[in-house]
Order: C-alpha cells, then structure tokens, then sequence
C-alpha cells in the first residue's frame, strides 16, 4: 500500500513539480515542436531522396517520440536528483526504489505519448498522410507495447544515474543511435549486418517494424510475433533495470559518490 | 574587451574538450546525420552530394552544439549562483557570452573532420576540397555566422528559466530553413526565405562552395556580414532584457 502511494502520490508531485513553473507557451514548443520537425525533416529527406513513403518516416519519427520519454523520464528522474543534491536524502527513505522513481518516470512517459500522438496527427495533416481507423487502432496498441519497452530500457539508463553524472548525454547518444539503428529513418534490411543485430537486442525495432505493417493494413494477429518480442525485449530489460537498480545504489552507497555532480 | 573575449574563448574551448564522453557526442551525432543521409541518397555516383550531406550534417551539430552550449551555459550559471556576479561585472554581459556561443561552434567543427574521415573509410566519399585557402577562411567564417545567431538566441535565454529547453526545441526548426540536408527546393516556398536570416544557411554555403563549388567567397562575405549584424542586435538585446530581468529581479530562479 505503501509502495502505490509512493508511486502515485510521489509520481504526481514530481511531475508537477518538474512542468507547473514552466509557461504553456515554452512547454508546448519544447514538447511538441521537437517531434513534429523531427518527424518533418526526415519526411522531407526522404522525399528528396525519393526514398520510402511519408508514411514511412511518420511512423518511425512518431515511435522515436514515444523511445525518447521513455528512456529521459527514467534517467532524468535519478539525475535530476543527483543535480539537485537530494539523491541521498531520497535513497535514505525507506520507500521501494522501483515505485519510487517508476512514480516518476510515468507521468512523463504518458505526456510523451499523448504527444507522440499529437505529434502523428499533425504531421499526418501536413504530410497528406491518410490511415484508416482499423489501422490507427493497431498503431495505438504498437505504441503502447513500445513505449513499455523503451521505459523498461529507460529504467536501466536511469540506474546508471546511479553511479554515473552523465547519463543525459548517454541517454541523448542512445536515442540518436535509435535513428539509425531501430530502423526508424532507414529500412532495416538496408543497414549492415552488425547494425541488425544490435537493433534486434533494442527496444523499439520490432515495435516500428510492427507499426509499420499495421500501417499498411495488417492485422494485430499478423504482427502479434513482432509485438511479442518487443515486450519480451521489454521485459528483459525490465528485470535488468529492476536489477542495476540495486546494484548501483549499493554500490554508489558504499563509494560515497551519490552526491558527486 | 578584446582581451576578454579571446580569454574566454580559450577558457571554454579547453573546457568543452576537457571531456572525452562530452566529446564522444561531438563525433557521433554527425556521424549519424551523415549514415542516415548516405543511406537514403544511396547516390553512390554522385559523390559531391555525399560530401555535401557530410558537411551539412556537420553544420547540424555545429547549430546544436551553440544552441545548447549557450543555453545550458546561461541555465548552469543560474544554478551555480554565478549569473547575477557575470551580470555584474565591468565586462559587457554580450562578450562574456559570445566566447561561450563561438566555442561551442569551434568545436562542433570537430564534427567537420569526424564526418568526412567517416565518409571516407565506410562510404569512399572522396575528400578533395575545391579551394582549400577558401575552405580555411569559410570554416571559421561559418562557426562565427552560427555562434552569433547563438548571441542573439541567448540574450532571450536571459530572461526564461526554460531556456535549455528552448534551445533543445531550436534545432530541428534551423536545421529545415537552412537546408543543410534537406535541399531548400523540396520546401514549401515560404520557408526557404527564412533561411536568409540564419547564420547556418550562409555558413553552411560557404564551406559547401569552397568544398565543391566557386562562389565561396560571396557566402563567406555574408556570413562575415550576418555575424556582424547578429553581434549587434545580440548586444542590444541582452543589454535590454538584462535591464528587464534585473528589474524583475529573476536573474536567479532556477
């Protein structure tokens, strides 16, 4: 009971905490105005490369937005407590770490979804991307697998806030690699053979490639194979994380480093 | 002043190199732009395109690097306690920032080398710059062009605690109206006009010209021009929102 309160009540505070001082008018740009140009500038790339479709680049640069909140809520949630030198004060407290920083992270990853979304449906305009409903239902529940998978691997970046001051920067040099290696901008079976198998290990590859057949009109039965291995993928990296979690408190406990910034 | 600036140069190049894993970003990220550039084009007959996405995708790291240089310059300063004593000091606020935006553009050109010897080793995009002397004039003539832009972009970061966010949403929306990967033509009409008002558009065309083409000069001549128009609208900018954020008495929120 405990453990829910510190995930829900402690969730909520942060986030309000983390955007209420911020003005509607920078919060939205900085919000959504990153993932549209992003998902723009790749559709335009593409179209002068007369390479793959709009729909293409909309749904690999939407399911990068959702990648993104995943893997900064999780790791932003330790760091930002380790900037704000609260990191031991926090760890002192008795309360379960993985509803903890979880309650954290959740909030996050649920305004990178409603943005993600947001994001889809205005490029979908400006691009003249047409789905049907069928198809947009299956996209929904493709994003919602990912997204799982992507704060499962999140969790692990976080962890290693724990011991590390730089996780943003790995953070940010993880989600760009995802440009590249998850398929997202290049058609996965164009990338070299090592890049492949790097993909495959990653969250996010197997939900894109999911994506994209629904987007094109398959059934979730069709894809059910894909959307499997992304949550197994998940979850893997879901007790890995749970894992490091404990590792690396103790051990940042025992090097006296929680503090280091 | 003078002697300020290029003491603050230094001090910032040396402390932005000072961090291997800082600088590991430095070379990745125009190392992707670049691969995913080289794999979309597949123009394997057309290498001066690829040379060209090369040094575009350098520039995009170039734009960034100031952007975010600046803003999380002006967003550490808030949180080390140390703005309201730079806003104080004899030194005109625009040259303590300005070396932090021009820095951060010299070693995004780091990037430049990063890409093309990636270019080269994976891709075989021959490196044979057209006018090498042009070449060494428009690189820092480029990395002048974007820091300033990053002087005008900063004197507003002056004013808002959420100024590192801002500057994280900045980048896509330049990288687009300057055309540095995607070609301006393949556009809707009314952006490629706001190109011209950005420091990357005449930056990235200078080096581009002195690389592959011949107007070099004519580029470098803009971006000399638009670097000096952007100092001074900088100047007045920061001078006048420091005046409303002192008033304000916000120079230290965090």
């Amino acid at each position: 009971m405990n453990s829910l309160r510190v995930f829900f009540v402690g969730g909520i505070m942060s986030y309000r905490a983390l955007f209420n001082w911020i003005n509607p008018w920078v919060f939205v740009p900085h919000t959504l105005g990153y993932p549209i140009f992003e998902i723009l500038f790749f559709a335009y790339l593409g179209r002068f490369a007369n390479v793959q479709s709009d729909k293409f680049f909309l749904i690999g640069n939407a399911f990068m937005a959702i990648a993104i909140t995943g893997f900064f809520g999780m790791g932003n949630s330790i760091g930002g407590e380790r900037r704000s030198q609260t990191l031991a004060t926090l760890l002192a407290s008795p309360a379960n770490r993985f509803a903890l920083f979880l309650g954290r992270a959740v909030p996050s990853i649920l305004t990178g979804l409603v943005v993600a979304a947001s994001a889809f449906s205005i490029c979908r305009l400006i691009l003249g991307v047409h789905f049907q409903g069928g198809e947009l239902a299956g996209l929904a529940v493709a994003a919602l697998v990912a997204s799982f998978a992507c704060t499962s691997f999140g969790l692990c970046l976080g962890a290693l806030g724990l011991r590390g001051r730089s996780v943003s920067l790995f953070a940010d040099m993880v989600g760009g690699s995802m440009l590249l290696v998850s398929g997202a901008n290049v058609p996965f079976a164009q990338l070299p053979g090592a890049v492949q198998a790097v993909g495959r290990l990653l969250p996010l590859t197997h939900g894109i490639a999911a994506g994209r057949k629904l987007g094109a009109g398959e059934s979730l039965g069709a894809v059910s194979g894909l959307l499997g291995t992304e949550a197994l993928v998940g979850a893997v990296y879901l007790v890995a994380g749970v894992v490091m979690l404990r590792v690396l408190e103790y051990q940042g406990r025992r090097s006296a480093t929680l503090e280091a910034f | 002043m003078i002697r300020a600036f290029a003491s603050g140069m230094r001090v910032h190049v040396v402390q932005f190199s000072r961090n291997p894993f800082d600088l590991s970003g430095v070379f990745l990220w125009p190392i992707l732009y670049a691969s995913i550039a080289y794999y979309l084009l597949d123009a394997k007959h057309d290498p001066r395109l690829l040379f060209a996405s090369s040094l575009g995708a350098a520039v995009m790291l170039m734009w960034s690097l100031v952007v975010i240089g600046s803003s999380s310059a002006l967003e550490n300063q808030r949180w080390l306690g140390t703005l309201e004593l730079l806003v104080a000091a004899p030194v005109p606020f625009a040259v303590v920032i300005a070396p932090i935006c021009v820095a951060s553009g010299f070693v995004g050109a780091y990037g430049i080398a990063a890409t093309l010897v990636w270019g080269r080793l994976l891709y075989g995009v021959p490196l044979v710059i057209a006018h090498p002397f042009a070449f060494a004039v428009a690189l820092p003539a480029c990395v002048l062009a974007i820091g300033m832009l990053g002087l005008v972009m900063a004197s507003t970061f002056v004013l808002y605690r959420a100024a590192f966010s801002l500057g994280l949403a900045l980048q896509y929306p330049v990288w687009i109206a300057t055309g540095l990967l995607v070609p301006l033509s393949t556009l809707p009409a009314f952006v490629r006009q706001i190109g011209w008002f950005l420091g990357p558009y005449w930056g990235f065309r200078a080096i581009r010209e002195a690389a592959l083409g011949s107007r070099a000069w004519t580029y470098i001549g803009m971006s000399v021009a638009v670097s000096a128009a952007y100092f001074v609208v900088g100047a007045i900018f920061l001078r006048l929102f420091v005046h409303v954020a002192r008033s304000r008495g916000s120079l230290k929120l965090t």
